[in-house]
């Protein structure tokens, strides 16, 4: 081998690519060639170099949180969105306050004087709580148990939402509802969702996560003032301010904000989250103590407005139970994974939102959960057992909505008959049978229906108690599905009429064909349950399910995962 | 298919923003390294890639040469950790902390141009590195990636070390020049 082959199969001698005799010419050569042992221990020497980087940058990916920045600032670009700017850097304390102070200070040189006023009782309302080592918000929220911390529904009934942050020594947090909880313990954040032993967790503290910023923001105040006056000022939001007497002869400073979510009307997202919303947020301060003493945001729609939340509990620098840092799980918890790339994954990330939406519930259908499991993750057992099966019915083209970054692509589905348990009982002093409860196929507890009061006597009660367990279901299904209230309410507790009325009427107000939707429940064969006092009657419920799916690519792999929309 | 910077870098320009992840993808690795010479402390290093791609993403219609992403990527990034000091600095209170990274990244400021030496290589042999050293992928997946044949992988590599070299020492050149004045 001379020099000019040698310098040629260098690299390949050096990555171990020459076969087994080229190798040896090849290390003959260098013994006898200086200058080719020279460009040898080069090109060694900068191949070490370059060696060095893949293990320290082997587990680097930023691609989801870069992208997800780049999304919220298209839409902030667009103008459609007024708080999915995130508020990534987070200042505790007297910087933070310090801050907020100079922003009010410019908001002073050009705000109209109310503005100015209302910015002055903010400002003093941080400085208060400048020394703040931690805070807890209680308040009710309308909104659904397991659902988005942030998702609200005017036609929802309240339910109490939680906080607790500790600032120092090390910032901590617990977000929780009644089917959701959240803690950042300064090591990790984890998120848990109850009914679907569902978890999703960073490895390493985040200031805010899992949609629980909108309330984080009212737990440092000093952040509040700046964005909200911020915001105000560049999007001509107005700001006003009032004083009122309490009961006791306290004065309280009220600043009301009217913010403007800035997305149309009709767009399919507006309202659905708290940062989408139109509001009028009316924050209280107790004059004397310049502490915020109350929160509270209607929802701002052309028919009127509705409270949604409403915080009335604010502890500052109250000690915090240790204990609420640490998160009990089950064992089996059902992790959510970013996706990772696959290897045909172009084959995916090629699709557009109907390819993968179609791909997707074909796979539920032929219950391919390693296929559904490429567009979502984690495919939980009662996902499985919800969507096993299912008939495709149709799909339509997909839409955007400027609240969100995915796009959502209308389907209808026929789901596999699934069965549950009623439990029935006819221990009551009208001797009718009347449901007490669900319970899964398992006879797991679902719903304990409460009564508040014994079941009536009908003028008629007779026929109704010749009804057996069976019947008696049967008649709950068949008054349920016509939608015949009154007829319901012989054979269920007065909540759960209530309860399944306004899930139809929220239905009816998002454009569904509830009379088409509704499923049909079959009433079996009943068991009784001496232990219980009571028959356990098998149903099986056939439902078609017609709705949008949220669908997203903002990932690393680039293939479209599915968020939501069952 | 994998697209060249430029495509890429026209695609988003066109309203494909979601393209921008293909370069998240294909430089997050080569920047982590950039700034981990410059600022060392994990967490800092990747706040600031984070902070350098979303700078870039903003000012992408700035870009004269789109071609040379990688290279004007590294121009910002740059300044990014720069800024990322200057806070540090300004935030003496947590002095510990502070100073220990301060030293660290004052003591390796010079010990990582390597990366800015790849951004000055043509892309196609900038291409290979990347796959070879920041993806951690051999020669023969390098040359099934890009649908080349397994010599010409080699080739190419035997250039880029060659080009690399000679940008280093172009570098250090330059630099014993300015002490020296």
């Amino acid at each position: 081998m001379n020099c000019a082959e040698c310098r040629e199969n260098l690299v390949a001698c050096v990555e171990g690519l020459l076969d087994r005799e080229e190798s040896l010419q090849c290390q003959a050569h260098l013994e006898t060639c200086a200058a080719c042992r020279a460009e040898h221990a080069a090109i060694t020497c900068l191949q070490q170099q370059l060696v060095a980087r893949g293990p320290a940058t082997a587990e680097v990916s930023i691609i989801g949180p870069v992208m997800r920045r780049v999304h919220a600032i298209q839409t902030e670009r667009e103008g459609n969105s007024i708080m999915t700017k995130l508020f990534t850097r987070w200042g505790f304390g007297l910087s933070a306050a310090a801050g907020a102070a100079a922003i009010i200070l410019i908001a002073f040189l050009v705000f109209p004087k109310a503005q100015a006023t209302a910015a002055e009782v903010m400002t003093k309302g941080a400085q208060a709580m400048a020394k703040l080592t931690s805070i807890h918000l209680r308040g009710q929220l309308r909104t659904e148990p397991q659902d988005n911390f942030s998702y609200i529904n005017a036609d929802c009934p309240f339910y109490t939402i939680e906080l607790w942050k500790q600032f120092e020594p090390e910032l901590k947090w617990r977000a929780e509802k009644p089917g959701r909880v959240a803690v950042m313990d300064g090591q990790s954040t984890v998120l848990y969702i109850k009914a679907a032993n569902y978890g999703a967790r960073f490895p390493h503290p985040s200031p805010s996560a899992f949609d629980t910023d909108w309330l984080q923001r009212i737990a440092n105040l000093s952040n509040t003032i700046s964005n909200e006056l911020n915001r105000a000022q560049a999007k001509g939001w107005k700001l006003d301010t009032t004083e009122e007497s309490a009961a006791n002869g306290r004065v309280k400073s009220i600043v009301t904000i009217h913010a403007k979510s800035g997305i149309p009307e009709n767009d399919y997202g507006k309202n659905s989250f708290f940062d989408n919303a139109d509001t009028r947020r009316v924050y209280r301060f107790d004059a004397q103590t310049k502490l915020l003493e109350a929160v509270q945001v209607y929802l701002v729609r052309p028919s009127g407005e509705t409270l949604i939340f409403d915080l009335s509990q604010i502890d500052f620098n109250q000690p915090i139970d240790p204990g609420l840092w640490k998160l009990e799980l089950p064992a089996d918890v059902s992790w959510s994974q970013e996706p990772q790339k696959l290897p045909d994954n172009e084959k995916y990330t090629s699709m557009t939102a109907e390819q993968a939406a179609r791909a997707f519930l074909e796979a539920c259908a032929r219950e391919d959960w390693n296929e559904a499991g490429k567009f979502m993750s984690p495919i939980t057992d009662s996902l499985k057992e919800y969507l096993g099966g299912l008939e495709i019915v149709s799909l339509g083209e997909s839409f955007t909505s400027k609240a969100y970054g995915g796009r959502f692509v209308p389907y209808e589905i026929k789901l596999q008959p699934q069965v549950f348990n009623v439990r029935v009982s006819n221990t009551n002093a009208a001797k009718r049978c009347v449901v007490t409860g669900m319970y899964d196929s398992k006879l797991r507890l679902q719903q304990d229906f409460k009564w508040s009061t014994e079941p009536e006597v009908l003028t008629n009660n007779d026929a109704y108690a010749r009804l057996s367990p069976k019947e008696a279901a049967q008649a709950y299904f068949d008054a349920q599905s016509k939608l015949d209230w009154v007829e319901m309410r012989k054979f269920t507790s007065e909540s759960d009429v209530e309860e399944t009325r306004k899930q139809i009427e929220a239905a009816e107000k998002q454009g569904m064909d509830v009379h088409k939707l509704m499923p049909v429940m079959e009433a079996g064969e009943a068991t009784w349950s001496a232990e219980q006092s009571a028959w356990f009657v098998k149903c099986r419920v056939s439902q078609t399910k017609k709705w949008n799916l949220a669908i997203r690519k903002d990932n690393p792999a680039g293939r479209w995962q599915v968020d939501g929309g069952f | 298919m994998d697209l060249t910077d430029k495509e890429y870098v026209e695609r988003c320009r066109d309203g494909h923003q979601d393209d921008f992840r293909l370069l998240v993808d294909r430089y997050q690795k080569p920047l982590f390294s950039f700034l981990a010479g410059r600022l060392r402390d994990s967490l800092l290093v990747e706040e600031a890639a984070q902070e350098s791609f979303v700078r870039a993403f903003l000012s992408l219609k700035k870009l004269r040469k789109p071609e040379s992403f990688y290279s004007w990527l590294l121009g910002i990034a740059g300044r990014v950790a720069k800024e990322q000091l200057r806070s540090l600095k300004h935030r003496q209170q947590d002095c510990e902390v502070t100073e220990s990274i301060m030293a660290n990244a004052a003591d390796s400021r010079d010990d990582y141009p390597l990366e800015e030496a790849i951004a000055a290589l043509p892309e196609t042999y900038r291409q290979v590195i990347l796959l070879r050293y920041y993806e951690g992928l051999s020669c023969q997946e390098i040359a099934t990636r890009l649908a080349l044949p397994l010599g010409t992988v080699t080739k190419t590599l035997s250039r880029a070390y060659t080009l690399l070299r000679q940008e280093l020492a172009a570098r250090e050149s330059a630099e014993t020049t300015v002490n020296q004045t």
